[in-house]
């Protein structure tokens, strides 16, 4: 780890040990030096700039959820020798977490309600000269609103009047919003990665026989929502559900990293995106032709019971965030009162 | 695989299509094959032996709920072609309760839980079987306090002069499997962290365990990070805190493209004389079969299953208290 802290060992170590030192050890402070200045940071619900923009929602959120613990699942990475420089070793860290809070105060997600919440966060952060200098991540928002007891879609028109009405509410990330930063990697070549992109890919293309095929029979999903579930049936029905809500919106996969690390199962991480019109019944209710960009990440382990004796999707998570889908829905319907 | 039809490519592969075999495509008969004439199977419920038993057994559950779905999580294993095989079977298993059967009535609900079965196989057959399901998981999500439901049972069963006997060994019948497993490193250490709680060494889990472990639990209860699992098993060693804990089987193994997994069969077995998941200590002699597995990960223990019969030590509590 060349241009790194000499105290972190591999890229996992960096990832999981500034998350904790900033988040829960209180370092929120280190993040003007461990997130480069100017950084972009993209979450469907918006795209922030900036550290200080970083610190000051870090802090949001403690002051909301005091107790927030982050706990790093996974870590699925690659090399990013384009981005290198002699300083410096480059990285892009797929980061898989969940976090465990109560909502103890005053925020964005209204009045305190006492709620103990888990929830999943898939982070993409590409990292050099040990801090973080562009980043993508997706929090797993319905989850956390269901948990803190409200319905989705209420919270989402809720949050547009308390951030001041359609007109001045945070606008969620578009092609439109969106910042470009320095990273424009598109991951490793490792068959894993490639195996996984190919099946997503299948699904939009609408070939859902791909799940028995390349999924276990008893695959583990974790879905948006903090939805689990289990077997084909459950991953055809999710994706099913979202594919049918955007039928026309085009498909594609931003980026791609396989894993094969020795005694772990071998791993993939994607960045995918949905773009288009809210045009079919699926997920989203009522088709509305709103416009809608939709950031996704998915993670998978694949294990070794697949057909014929092929390896499958064992485990695969994926994240979308419903109320930025909702909160492009109701802006452009103006169902917002 | 020698002695094995070859349509089978290694244990997992026989021991996943098998279970398919004999539930979800209805081979109940072939039962009459795989398993030995005169297996004795191990439930903490009680001991069945002979494979019409467990034809009989399956067909019963199967009436109940006829929809019920078995998929495999896992298999880890341990022996080989000559001197018998033991498959550790981790399985969800969800279904609906549609029929009347050992829950009672049907009320229509669903459920989905886990099964750990330790199956020893040689030659085709299954001969020797340990096995553990998520009883009172299966009763919550049915509706039912798994102590209410357990009296309810009791009464089932024609009281407590004529209800079934949980499992002890005392009532054990050896069969002709006698291995303890592999001397693979991941099985030992599984075996000596459960050794450490069991001894009360609680900072084992912190010491051993990915601060991000998930744990899954009977009662389908599970949780994040050590202080979830830390509570499981202090809830569960404080109900018994004089009993004997005792490791009866152990695998380790470290295949290639998977992660490190153990997979280890235990007991506990002594007096109900503390607090902890089963109310105030009534000093009954009770016996816990359990299994516990796990995954290992780069930052310690990521994932563990662990499963014992709640029902089953409700039913000897109150067998014992009389409170029926």
């Amino acid at each position: 780890m060349k241009g790194f802290d000499a105290k972190w060992r591999d890229v996992p170590h960096f990832i999981i040990g500034i998350t904790k030192e900033i988040w829960e050890d209180r370092e929120i402070a280190s993040l003007t030096h461990r997130y480069r200045e100017g950084l972009v940071v993209r979450s469907p619900a918006s795209v922030l700039v900036g550290n200080d923009r970083i610190i000051a929602a870090t802090m949001a959120t403690l002051a909301e959820f005091p107790d927030r613990e982050l706990l790093g699942e996974d870590v699925i990475w690659c090399e990013d020798p384009a981005r290198a420089t002699d300083a410096t070793d480059a990285y892009l860290s797929s980061h898989r977490l969940v976090c465990t809070a109560t909502h103890s105060r005053p925020g964005m997600y209204g009045a305190p309600t006492g709620k103990r919440v888990a929830y999943r966060i898939l982070a993409d952060c590409a990292i050099r000269d040990d801090h973080v200098y562009d980043e993508w991540l997706v929090r797993d928002q319905s989850a956390i609103v269901k948990q803190l007891g409200f319905d989705v879609v209420d919270w989402t028109r809720q949050l547009i009047a308390r951030e001041g009405g359609p007109e001045r509410c945070v606008q969620p990330m578009t092609p439109a919003t969106d910042v470009a930063g320095p990273y424009d990697g598109r991951g490793n070549a490792n068959e894993w990665g490639q195996r996984y992109a190919d099946i997503v890919g299948r699904i939009m293309a609408a070939d859902l026989a791909v799940i028995p095929a390349e999924y276990d029979r008893a695959v583990s999903l974790f879905y948006p929502g903090g939805q689990d579930g289990l077997g084909w049936s459950d991953a055809d029905q999710f994706w099913m559900g979202l594919r049918a809500a955007f039928p026309d919106a085009t498909f594609r996969l931003e980026h791609v990293i396989g894993r094969d690390d020795p005694l772990m199962p071998p791993r993939a991480a994607l960045r995918w995106s949905l773009h288009g019109k809210h045009s079919g019944w699926g997920r989203f209710g009522t088709p509305t032709g709103a416009d809608v960009y939709i950031m996704g990440m998915s993670q998978a382990e694949f294990g070794p019971f697949g057909r014929g004796g092929q390896p499958a999707v064992r485990r695969e998570w994926t994240l979308i965030d419903e109320t930025a889908i909702w909160k492009q829905i109701l802006l452009k319907t103006g169902a917002v009162q | 695989m020698k002695g094995f039809d070859p349509k089978f490519t290694d244990l997992p592969d026989y021991i996943l299509k098998i279970t398919k075999e004999i539930w979800e495509d209805r081979g109940l008969r072939t039962l009459d094959h795989y398993y030995a004439r005169d297996i004795v199977m191990r439930f903490p419920s009680g001991i069945v032996r002979g494979n019409q038993g467990v034809i009989d057994g399956t067909l019963a559950t199967l009436a109940e709920m006829p929809d019920r779905q078995l998929l495999g999580e896992d298999v880890i294993w341990s022996g080989d072609e000559d001197a018998g095989f033991l498959s550790s079977h981790r399985l969800v298993t969800s279904g609906t309760h549609t029929g009347h059967g050992i829950f009672g009535p049907p009320t229509g609900r669903s459920f989905t839980i886990r099964v750990i079965a330790d199956c020893a196989a040689k030659d085709d057959v299954i001969y020797d079987e340990w096995l553990i399901r998520d009883y009172s998981g299966i009763a919550i999500q049915l509706g039912f306090d798994p102590l209410a439901f357990t009296r309810a049972e009791i009464a089932r069963e024609g009281g407590p002069e004529k209800a079934r006997r949980p499992f002890t060994p005392a009532d054990d019948v050896p069969g002709p499997y006698a291995s303890r497993g592999n001397d693979n490193e991941w099985g030992q250490r599984l075996a000596d962290i459960l050794t450490r709680i069991m001894d009360k060494d609680l900072t084992v889990i912190r010491a051993e365990y990915d601060r991000a472990v998930r744990t899954e639990h009977p009662g389908a209860i599970g949780g994040w990070s050590w202080d979830f699992a830390e509570t499981q098993w202090m809830r569960l060693r404080s109900s018994f805190p004089s009993a004997e804990f005792a490791i009866h089987h152990v695998i380790g193994r470290a295949d290639p493209g998977q992660p490190w997994r153990a997979a280890v069969r235990w007991s506990l077995d002594g007096r109900h004389d503390g607090f902890g998941l089963f109310g105030a200590p009534t000093g009954a002699p009770v016996h816990v079969m359990g299994i516990t597995h796990a995954e290992f990960g780069p930052w310690g223990l990521r994932r563990e299953f662990t499963l014992f019969d709640e029902i089953s030590i409700w039913k000897q509590i109150l067998l014992h208290t009389g409170d029926i």
